[in-house]
């Protein structure tokens, strides 16, 4: 290899086999790494942590070059077309070297289009430590001898090994012709048989799998134990979210109006010191408090990830999602859709089937997503005392909150077993067939940093939205009689306009124009009520903005449709951007969008109108 | 008798797939493991109809009813 050129190397492996990990390693990138098969959706390169002129690519991993799922083929298309790609210097295969078999039924589809390519293959044998701490051994020359390529042992979680691999690819070379002269499309027996002869005789012998693995199992999949925790996992979840990241939220508010109390007084009355405090402090200041909890819930969910768990509760959910015609696997994307729809969408290409993956797409928008946080948390602090019930365990805020999470679960199963039901299309499916990884203990440090990530993606790509529409909607609002009455500025005009749209669920002008401004990102509402709050009660004291609605009676009943209208509608410009990337079409986009609005529109008027019934 | 017919800790060895496996999932197993002549274990059955853990080798799959009743086993 060239030393003054970047050399590209391509690292892929199946599932399961330590390999974003490894690149995590090799390049200290902030590549996300989780316990789940099928998790990386996106190719990460990064360059070389030691300063070598190397730039790692990650593949998602794959079972097989033969694909089966969505997920797969964009996976295997990306990785062929870099093998024709002249600028790619060599190919690492990660293989779990405690499952030789299985890794080794891979890596001879990967040495047989490396050839095909011409180009050179290191076979990095992984999870090496493992055999370490079991007192186990696997010949790896004699292993490199039979495939002629080099096999490497390293181990990703120690860091065992990866100092040789730069040299290591220098010397590595293109496989040969094997013995069959086209291994991907042939019987897949002779394959089997041909790997599972190498891992006979060069692999490791014994019984590697840690019986923890099956005493965890027959705990966390056992009838009602197995239940009740998953139970308890999914309500400590949105309690972390809630309870636990309350005090980090008020030390943020805090700032914020400490802030607000120095930076003021030095602006000069007049245009810029309104906007100061109504725009920057009123509408930025209200978003940027609900930073804390989306940081909480991705740590949390992470976690649950890197565990091994979150496979065991895709078991779990398998049987009672199928009854709503979604699989097992639609867990995962649905559940990353509670943090946010963009992800969960992206995740739903390891559901292979087709049908189920489109059924999956019509659930995630409905999953309670962190943006709609925001807009719950503000309607909650403004109708649900602060108060703590059985011996201050659990916070009637964040009962409240686990009620409209599960009410929009509930709509999401809702409107798929409907749909599905509807179509007979729909209803066939391919089998159900989900790897078990092993328990193990969250690596923090990914963890963290792709928490912060989020957090920081989610406060500068949002957050510049935000702006820009605070911003406008102050303008509109501050102009043309310099704050002196909103009724009569612009935004008011506009309100009053629109007031009957939203005048049967008890919502003033001010919460249709926060609604409209929120279809460009649900959690613009906040902000929006913030400024329009602010210019409300300009010269007033900074009180928080729950205490505001509060005080500006609006009725139980409308704060109630405000939360089913959020929970159902698809205001989120961003998700229809990725629904259509990934469908190919905006058929499905545009469908969900006008039928949610509908959807949330009857239902919250619905809701006003029990309420209102009912107190 | 089927793969889903495995009671919790009996193994046996895979001895066909049924004809009604579309052949790219056919091969799919096979690379996974559940190869004709291959020994598989259940090692956990949970109740309620909920899809049983199964060992190949030192890997442990989930499989629903839908995919285990149509490997044949003795």
């Amino acid at each position: 290899m060239s030393s003054t050129q970047v050399s590209k190397i391509a690292l892929i492996g199946s599932p399961n086999s330590g390999k974003s990990l490894l690149f995590n390693r090799l390049t200290g990138l902030n590549q996300k790494v989780a316990n789940f098969p099928g998790i990386t959706v996106d190719i990460a390169s990064g360059k070389s942590a030691d300063g070598n002129n190397i730039e790692y690519l990650d593949f998602p991993g794959v079972y097989s070059l033969q694909t089966i799922s969505g997920e797969e083929k964009i996976a295997v298309q990306a990785f062929m077309s870099a093998l024709q790609d002249d600028v790619l210097e060599a190919v690492i295969c990660v293989v779990d070297c405690t499952r030789l078999e299985k890794g080794l039924i891979f890596a001879l589809q990967v040495l047989e289009v490396c050839h095909r390519y011409n180009k050179p293959v290191l076979i990095a044998a992984n999870m090496i430590d493992i055999l370490d701490v079991h007192d186990m051994h696997f010949n790896a020359a004699s292993l490199s001898e039979a495939l002629k390529v080099s096999v490497l042992p390293v181990s990703a979680k120690t860091s065992a090994g990866l100092a040789e691999i730069p040299e290591a690819l220098a010397q590595a070379s293109v496989p040969p012709a094997s013995f069959q002269s086209d291994i991907i499309a042939s019987d897949e027996s002779i394959n089997h048989l041909h790997a599972q002869e190498l891992a006979e005789k060069y692999g490791p012998k014994g019984d590697l799998l840690i019986k923890a693995q099956t005493r965890l199992d027959s705990f966390f999949l056992h009838s009602w134990l197995g239940g009740l925790s998953f139970f308890i996992i999914m309500y400590l979840l949105f309690q972390s979210i809630f309870t636990w990241a309350a005090p980090v939220m008020d030390g943020v508010e805090s700032i914020i109006q400490w802030l607000a109390s120095v930076v003021l007084p030095m602006i000069p009355p007049g245009v810029a010191s309104d906007f100061t405090s109504d725009a920057l402090f009123g509408g930025i200041g209200a978003f940027l408090v609900f930073v804390p909890q989306i940081f909480v819930l991705t740590l949390v969910v992470g976690m649950l990830e890197d565990s091994g768990y979150l496979a065991r509760a895709a078991v779990i959910c398998h049987k009672p999602l199928r009854f709503f015609g979604l699989t097992g696997k639609s867990f995962i994307p649905m559940l990353s859709g509670v943090a946010c729809a963009i992800p969960g969408i992206y995740a739903a290409r390891t559901v292979e089937s087709t049908r189920k993956r489109w059924l999956t797409y019509l659930a995630i928008p409905l999953m309670p997503c962190s943006a709609r946080l925001p807009v719950y948390s503000l309607i909650i602090a403004a109708f649900i005392p602060a108060q703590k019930a059985f011996g201050g365990l659990v916070g009637w805020q964040g009962l409240a909150m686990f009620s409209i999470y599960l009410f929009g679960i509930l709509c999401a199963l809702f409107v798929t077993a409907v749909v599905s039901r509807s179509s007979a299309e729909l209803r066939t499916d391919l089998p159900f067939v989900l790897e078990m990884p092993p328990y193990r203990l969250p690596s923090w440090r990914p963890l963290l940093r792709n928490a912060w990530n989020r957090s920081k993606h989610f406060v500068t790509k949002a957050g510049k939205v935000i702006f820009a529409v605070t911003v406008v909607i102050w303008v509109l609002g501050y102009f043309p009689n310099y704050g002196a009455s909103l009724g009569d500025s612009w935004l008011g005009s506009m309100g009053r306009w629109i007031e009957p749209i939203f005048a049967p669920f008890g919502l003033d002008w001010r919460y249709g124009v926060a609604i409209l401004s929120s279809f460009l990102a649900r959690e613009v509402f906040v902000g929006t009520l913030g400024t329009l709050f602010g210019i409300d009660s300009a010269g007033e004291d900074f009180t928080s903005l729950a205490q505001q609605i509060q005080e500006s009676g609006l009725p139980l009943g409308a704060g109630a449709a405000l939360l089913v209208f959020f929970a159902i509608a698809l205001q989120c410009v961003s998700t229809l951007a990725v629904l259509k990337r990934e469908t190919g079409s905006w058929r499905l986009p545009v469908q969900l969008f006008v039928s949610y609005s509908i959807f949330a529109y009857v239902a919250a008027l619905a809701m006003f109108h029990l309420v209102e019934f009912l107190t | 008798m089927t793969l889903w017919d495995l009671t919790q800790g009996a193994s046996a060895k895979v001895s066909r797939f049924s004809a009604s496996i579309e052949s790219g999932y056919r091969t799919r197993l096979s690379e996974l493991g559940f190869h004709p002549g291959e020994q598989i274990s259940c090692v956990m059955s949970p109740s309620l109809g909920a899809p049983k853990l199964y060992r190949v080798n030192n890997t442990v799959y989930s499989l629903d009813d839908s995919i285990a009743s149509l490997i044949e086993v003795s």
